[in-house]
């Protein structure tokens, strides 16, 4: 039963001599080979290993959108079927440092624009709690994969929950650093100013040590900050007497399983002595507004290097302006055009005040009444997801499709660690709890988390970790 | 009729490496040999501004007068190009590094700068024919592409061609003398863009903007063709439409680029991955202390101190080798006024005559001074001296030697000459008879004869004075 080990169990395990770092690796790719024909969480997959550490003999998997030098990355996208990274991504090198092996480059919804991986443009992945259902996305390849147990880790990214949504979906823990503490650099970019890599773990403590080894200044991206936080060392103390702040904005219109679900998280955190209490964020209705603002303006400019000129898909014209019109039409999908035609409008000179310049004001509102309720409140919690997995081709209408990221869309606004960690199953399908706090308060997200993790008990896996 | 002139500058800046990652700084090299991840567009890569852009930015933004921002910020500027491989161009847009900055004309007056800010080249295009319309292919190189650029944005305080060539000028000594930029405008180190409208009494035209400008001389010329053309256009009663033209060297000529409704719109926005530019007071005025005398500054200098006049003062102190070369020569115990009027109007001529650039080692400051102290000392006749500078410069011989190995050295002795005066004065009865009727001034037609027959050796102040006597003796 390897596959139900965390991290940190499987390094104990290969220190103790139980297991070797081969035995383990060779167990997960038969694992990973056998099951994900049914769950299809890979786009590639390899056995790259570079250096030695103390992730030695662990195998591991990187969203699709992540460049590994000689490896495809495909973003999930047609117009990128074929591109070559030439460099590895900062975040993915400094584990593959510590010795830990890739398996594969798991699927994404196209350029990590959705909440399903239905946009992937390759084929969609399923939910290891019932393969009819979504994993949620856009990193659901890497949440089934770590769900299923194909690998006990795997790196996602987050630009608008697309790290914590997906972990919330299948059962695991999904962690989105402050915006600066992991660098960005071979990220490909959906939006910038949002966009940041996070790691999915069956335990908090998994996200805590993978975090940790992910983090830091990096010189090949200006906006990483020079801070050492040590996310594991404070992780197990006790938090009572802190107080956590549930939106009001949260709690309105949510389904009534959910409520019950998060009551008795609510239940469970007092019993920790943390005191939990309704508080208004009134500009919090804004956030899905503002993100589908400034996320497709940025990712219209960010999308614009896939011409056709250099890599990537061509196709062949006769003018300039026909292999540009021609490969981004064959090579974009239909959400990343609506969101590149939504970027270029909301950027565009007439429109720019009215959209682009209001949203970055009221991002900055946002920002301002979280920071305000984050100096009374140790933390700002609510459910991850206003709803648990949903149906293939189940939500269809963009505008309902954008909701699924309700809650988790104003921690990236505002630049906030924050983790979901599953709090419970509805219907047998699970749902996590969102921990937000204030920035480079990581390590206190992480200790709420994992206090909350040890009272609630072990979390189960998908039917003993086989497929229904 | 009234003419307003803009100018738009783009210079390179001559750092080590790119504008944004560690790629060498070199158009020269092979094709697409210096890129990398960055500046190829690579998904993933990301921009890390290079310090060495901010300091020289901040040094040009100085020398042009220019209010240096402590807070500055980067934004991108979309359109789509096959040289431009991210799809947008950093630049300063909404927070440049500098404005309000100035630069004063020779005759005093002052062209205002609006604005100053970084930004980064895109790579060069090369097509099968001449535009990338007609062409049926066109490649790419990429090694220029992140090159540091800053744009210079005057405000349109010009109003004849003249002034526009001479700020261009005048903005290439500086960028040369802070060693920022090469400021060769025939390579693309300095670009203008020059905006020009006419207005009479009635009406005025629209702004035309013309492209493409790749010389001081053509800065000009275009300035001067664009002037006519609008001009007969508003006479004829016609409208001038906002647009923008390319100016050919070849044709002499501006032609339309594109229209006003087919500009870009360039969607404008805050660039997410640099952070914003904080520059220090105490960074400003570190370089403040460091910044070179900049040609103006120098010129009043050899003009009130020195006592050059101030056109020879002018010319010394464009050109940093050339002023450097200057001050040197003075130091050397040489006078300034004599030495200045030598550099201007000898050594410069030989090198015009080529046309190419000073360069101090064609004339040693020691072989100047050698020059100008046989001509001081009337060992060797000014006319001489020319000849003797001109093999110098050809050849980098010693002046002594050449001298010596042609004989050169004037010829003052009394004795020596006296028979050459009497013959010339021998061969010219006529003129002599010109002379003794009170027509003295043939007294040069004489000297000059002597002259000739010594090959320019003679001394004419000694000739002149035996002529002179000997014709004078006659009576
Ligand atoms: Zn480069």
């Amino acid at each position: 039963m390897l596959f139900k080990k965390s991290v940190e169990g499987l390094i104990e395990a290969i220190k103790h001599r139980e297991l070797s770092e081969e035995e383990v690796i060779e167990y997960f790719v038969k694992r990973s080979s056998k099951l994900n024909s049914k769950l299809k969480a890979f786009l590639s997959t390899c056995k790259i290993k570079k250096g030695k550490g103390f992730l030695s003999g662990i195998p591991f998997a990187i969203k699709d959108n992540m460049q590994l030098e000689n490896m495809k990355t495909t973003c999930g996208s047609r117009i990128l079927e074929d591109y070559g990274s030439t460099y590895t991504a900062t975040a993915v090198q400094k584990i593959l440092n510590m010795g830990a092996t890739v398996l594969g480059k798991t699927n994404l919804d196209e350029f990590a624009m959705g909440s399903s991986t239905e946009y992937s443009a390759f084929f969609p992945t399923k939910n290891p709690w019932d393969v009819e259902r979504v994993p949620g996305g856009s990193s659901g390849g890497s949440a089934a994969a770590v769900a299923a147990g194909l690998v006990p880790f795997a790196l996602g990214s987050d630009t608008g929950g697309s790290v914590r949504q997906p972990a919330s979906f299948c059962g695991i823990v999904g962690y989105k650093p402050t915006y600066g503490l992991v660098s960005r650099y071979g990220l490909s970019a959906f939006a910038s100013s949002l966009d940041q890599i996070g790691p999915l773990t069956k335990t908090v403590r998994d996200a805590a040590i993978i975090g940790k080894t992910i983090m830091g200044i990096d010189p090949n991206d200006a906006t990483t900050v020079d801070k050492k936080i040590d996310l594991i060392d404070k992780i197990e103390s006790n938090v009572e007497g802190m107080r956590l702040a549930v939106p009001v904005e949260f709690m309105k219109d949510l389904n009534q399983n959910v409520k019950n679900t998060f009551k008795k998280f609510i239940e469970d955190v007092k019993r920790l002595g943390v005191e939990v209490e309704e508080v208004p964020i009134p500009s919090l209705k804004y956030a899905v507004a503002v993100y589908y603002v400034i996320a497709p303006a940025e990712a219209s400019s960010n999308l614009s290097r896939y011409d056709g000129i250099r890599y990537g898909l061509r196709v062949e014209e006769d003018s300039v302006a026909g292999i540009y019109n021609q490969t981004r039409d064959k090579g974009f999908g239909s959400e990343v055009k609506r969101r590149i035609m939504l970027g270029t409008f909301t950027l565009s000179a007439a429109y720019y005040d009215a959209y682009f310049d209001k949203a970055q004001k009221v991002r900055t509102k946002i920002k301002s009444e979280m920071d305000e309720v984050l100096e009374s409140y140790d933390a700002i919690v609510g459910p991850t997801t206003p709803v648990t997995a949903f149906k293939f081709g189940e939500i269809s209408n963009p505008l309902d499709y954008y909701l699924q990221d309700i809650y988790t869309i104003p921690a990236n606004l505002a630049g906030l660690p924050s983790v979901s960690v599953p709090m419970g199953l509805i219907d047998n399908l699970p749902i996590g709890v969102q921990i937000t706090s204030k920035r480079f308060e990581d390590a206190k997200v992480l200790r709420i988390a994992r206090s909350y993790e040890k009272i609630r008990g072990e979390f189960p896996m998908p039917i003993g970790g086989e497929l229904k | 009729m009234k003419t307003v002139i803009g100018l738009e500058i783009h210079t390179q800046l001559s750092t080590e490496t790119k504008a944004f990652c560690s790629c060498k700084n070199d158009v020269y090299a092979e094709v697409n040999t210096n890129i990398c991840p960055v500046c190829t567009g690579q998904p993933g890569a990301l921009p890390i501004l290079n310090d060495q852009v901010v300091e020289y930015a901040i040094r040009a933004a100085l020398s042009l007068e220019c209010e240096i921002h402590e807070i500055s910020s980067f934004d991108r500027k979309n359109y789509f190009y096959p040289d431009l491989p991210k799809g947008y161009q950093i630049t300063q847009y909404f927070h440049p590094i500098a404005t309000n900055g100035h630069v004063d004309l020779n005759n005093g007056k002052r062209i205002r700068i609006q604005r100053i800010h970084i930004e980064e080249d895109a790579g060069k295009m090369f097509h099968s024919s001449e535009t990338i319309t007609e062409a049926r292919s066109s490649l790419v190189d990429l090694n220029r592409c992140g090159i540091p650029l800053i744009e210079i944005v005057t405000e349109p305080d010009m109003e004849k061609p003249e002034e526009a060539r001479e700020f261009m000028e005048k903005l290439r000594d500086i960028l040369r003398t802070i060693e920022v930029s090469t400021g060769n405008m025939e390579v693309g180190a300095l670009r203008c863009d020059a905006n020009v409208s006419i207005r009479d009494k009635e009406r005025s035209s629209s702004r035309v903007e013309v492209k493409n400008i790749n010389s001081f001389k053509f800065v000009q010329r275009a300035l001067e063709y664009e002037i006519e053309r609008i001009t007969e256009v508003m006479k004829n009663g016609e409208n001038v439409p906002q647009e923008t033209r390319g100016w050919d060297s070849l044709t002499k000529s501006t032609v339309s680029m594109r229209s006003k409704e087919a500009e870009n719109d360039y969607r404008y926005f805050p660039e997410p991955d640099l952070p914003i530019l904080v520059i220090s007071k105490e960074r400003i005025d570190r370089i403040k202390k460091e910044l070179p005398e900049l040609p103006d500054e120098k010129a009043e200098k050899y003009e009130k101190t020195l006592g050059v006049t101030r056109d020879n003062a002018k010319i010394l102190a464009k050109d940093k080798t050339l002023s450097k070369y200057f001050e040197n020569a003075v130091a050397s115990g040489l006078s300034a006024k004599d030495t200045s009027n030598w550099i201007v109007n000898e050594v410069l001529a030989l090198f015009n005559s080529d046309s190419t650039e000073f360069n101090h080692e064609r004339i040693s400051i020691d072989n100047l001074k050698k020059i100008m102290d046989y001509t001081n000392s009337s060992k060797i006749s000014r006319l001489v001296a020319k000849e003797v500078m001109a093999e110098v410069y050809k050849s980098g011989k010693d002046p002594d030697t050449i001298v010596r190995g042609k004989n050169l050295l004037q010829v003052s002795n009394e004795n020596e000459l006296i028979s050459v005066v009497k013959e010339v004065i021998a061969e010219n009865p006529d003129t002599v008879a010109k002379y003794k009727s009170g027509k003295t001034s043939v007294l040069g037609f004489f000297v000059g004869g002597v002259m000739k027959k010594t090959k320019g050796k003679a001394d004419p102040k000694i000739v002149g004075k035996l002529i002179k006597q000997l014709l004078d003796d006659e009576n």
